[in-house]
């Protein structure tokens, strides 16, 4: 073991561990937004629309996150639309996680009694009113566990991106081996920095999961 | 633009057989999660105080860091050990071993599932801790756990595509062949995402079906 190349290297691991902390967050915000936005119009029940919402989640998620990546960056070209690698890797994760957290939402308002859904119609609420007051806070608060589950997910599908050549941590990695050797140091040292930001969120989730149970019901 | 569709008639040999090694590598990849799972599980509820903590470790390592760079670490990184593995051994035993940190936490789920009065009932009928655990603990946890189950089987179906990075010729690999060699890109990766959508939805029904066949009063209440 020789981690003098890693020593060496650190600057630039950690501004390359910068960029994929930077990439994890907007995918997250991005993919939260359309996750919540697909959920909503579900709950609108539309035939049309729904049909193509759940064609949208069944895609994204009964496909793998590298045929995405390769499809928008590889695919978008051909048809004449110029994507960078970030938008390529940045708009895929974001869609990618959007139909994970869409699922997670929906799960989240079919929590929420029938009934409940039903009193405040009778009440007169509107939509939107029935939706911030009555769903909402009871579906956020199943939904926030998993929810934070699939944030971590986020952060480590990241690392693909690096098959884009998108320049991230994972890909960084790859290049100082290519230029160093010292692959098991290497890699060692990125699944560390991937370790310390994942690891405190997982506990997060959990901690979150225990907590909202014990409240609940 | 000018979609060529009539052209990709020629691969479908070829992604039907990267389809195939897809199916291969999802299965030994998940047989060996459910060997590594059960085993640390096991550890995990241990009375041994190291063997738990070794088996926790496991786990938190393995679910927080990337499975791509677990399989780079196994294909790249141990030869350097002296451990030298194939591409396909090395993906297969990256992935099953990440899917085992999940199966594992999903099995303690199950064995926590069972209420302690059927243990109890079990003892109470002179049955073996062996006997108990066959006829008792797994029946029951692993109906609790079988959606899971499901779920962790189609995320190995599709964490496969992830071996076509270290060049192993499955689905998404050969996809990537034709598409850089004929650069019908929009046309192939639309062909395999409708063969994936297919693996992942046949893999569903077909999981929806063993289950209804496994527990046959589940499914009617």
């Amino acid at each position: 073991m020789d981690f003098t190349p890693v020593w060496n290297a650190r600057w630039l691991l950690l501004d390359s561990f910068l960029t994929t902390l930077l990439l994890s967050t907007i995918a997250v915000v991005v993919g939260t937004l359309v996750g919540a936005i697909v959920a909503v119009l579900r709950t609108l029940n539309v035939g049309i629309l729904n049909v193509v919402l759940r064609a949208y989640v069944e895609l994204f998620r009964g496909t793998p996150l590298l045929m995405q990546l390769f499809f928008v960056y590889f695919g978008l070209p051909m048809l004449g639309v110029n994507v960078d690698k970030f938008w390529a890797a940045f708009s895929a994760i974001s869609l990618y996680t959007g139909a994970y957290v869409a699922e997670v939402f929906r799960a989240g308002v079919e929590a929420v009694p029938r009934g409940q859904v039903e009193a405040s119609t009778a009440l007169g609420l509107t939509f939107v009113q029935r939706l911030t007051y009555v769903i909402a806070p009871q579906a956020l608060r199943v939904a926030l566990p998993p929810l934070v589950g699939v944030y971590v997910s986020v952060i480590k599908d990241t690392s693909l991106a690096t098959v884009i050549g998108y320049n991230e941590l994972m890909r960084r990695a790859m290049e100082l081996v290519l230029q160093y050797g010292r692959p098991l140091e290497i890699f060692l040292v990125v699944g560390i920095l991937y370790f310390i930001i994942c690891f405190p969120i997982s506990k997060f989730s959990e901690w979150l999961e225990r907590r909202l149970a014990r409240n609940g019901a | 633009m000018f979609l060529d569709w009539g052209s990709i008639t020629t691969f479908y040999g070829q992604l039907l057989k990267g389809a195939g090694l897809t199916l291969v590598i999802t299965g030994l990849a998940f047989a060996i999660a459910i060997a590594v799972g059960l085993l640390v599980c096991a550890g995990r509820i241990s009375r041994v105080a190291p063997v738990r903590w070794a088996s926790t470790v496991y786990v938190e390592v393995m679910r927080n860091t990337p499975v791509l760079l677990q399989i780079f670490i196994i294909f790249y990184g141990l030869p350097s050990l002296g451990l030298r593995f194939s591409a396909v051994t090395a993906g297969v035993l990256g992935l099953g071993l990440n899917v085992g940190a999940y199966l594992a936490e999903i099995f303690r789920a199950g064995v926590i599932a069972v209420p302690k009065g059927h243990r109890e009932a079990a003892t109470a009928l002179a049955l073996s801790k062996v006997q108990t655990l066959i006829w008792v603990v797994i029946p029951v946890s692993l109906r609790a756990v079988f959606p899971a189950l499901s779920n962790m089987f189609l995320a190995t179906l599709l964490g496969s595509s992830l071996l076509s990075v270290i060049a192993v010729p499955e689905l998404t690999g050969e996809t990537n062949e034709i598409s850089s060699r004929t650069f019908l890109t929009i046309e192939v990766y639309s062909f395999s995402t409708l063969i994936y959508l297919a693996l992942t939805l046949s893999c569903s029904i077909g999981l929806a079906l063993l289950a209804r066949w496994l527990f046959p009063r589940a499914s009617r209440s």
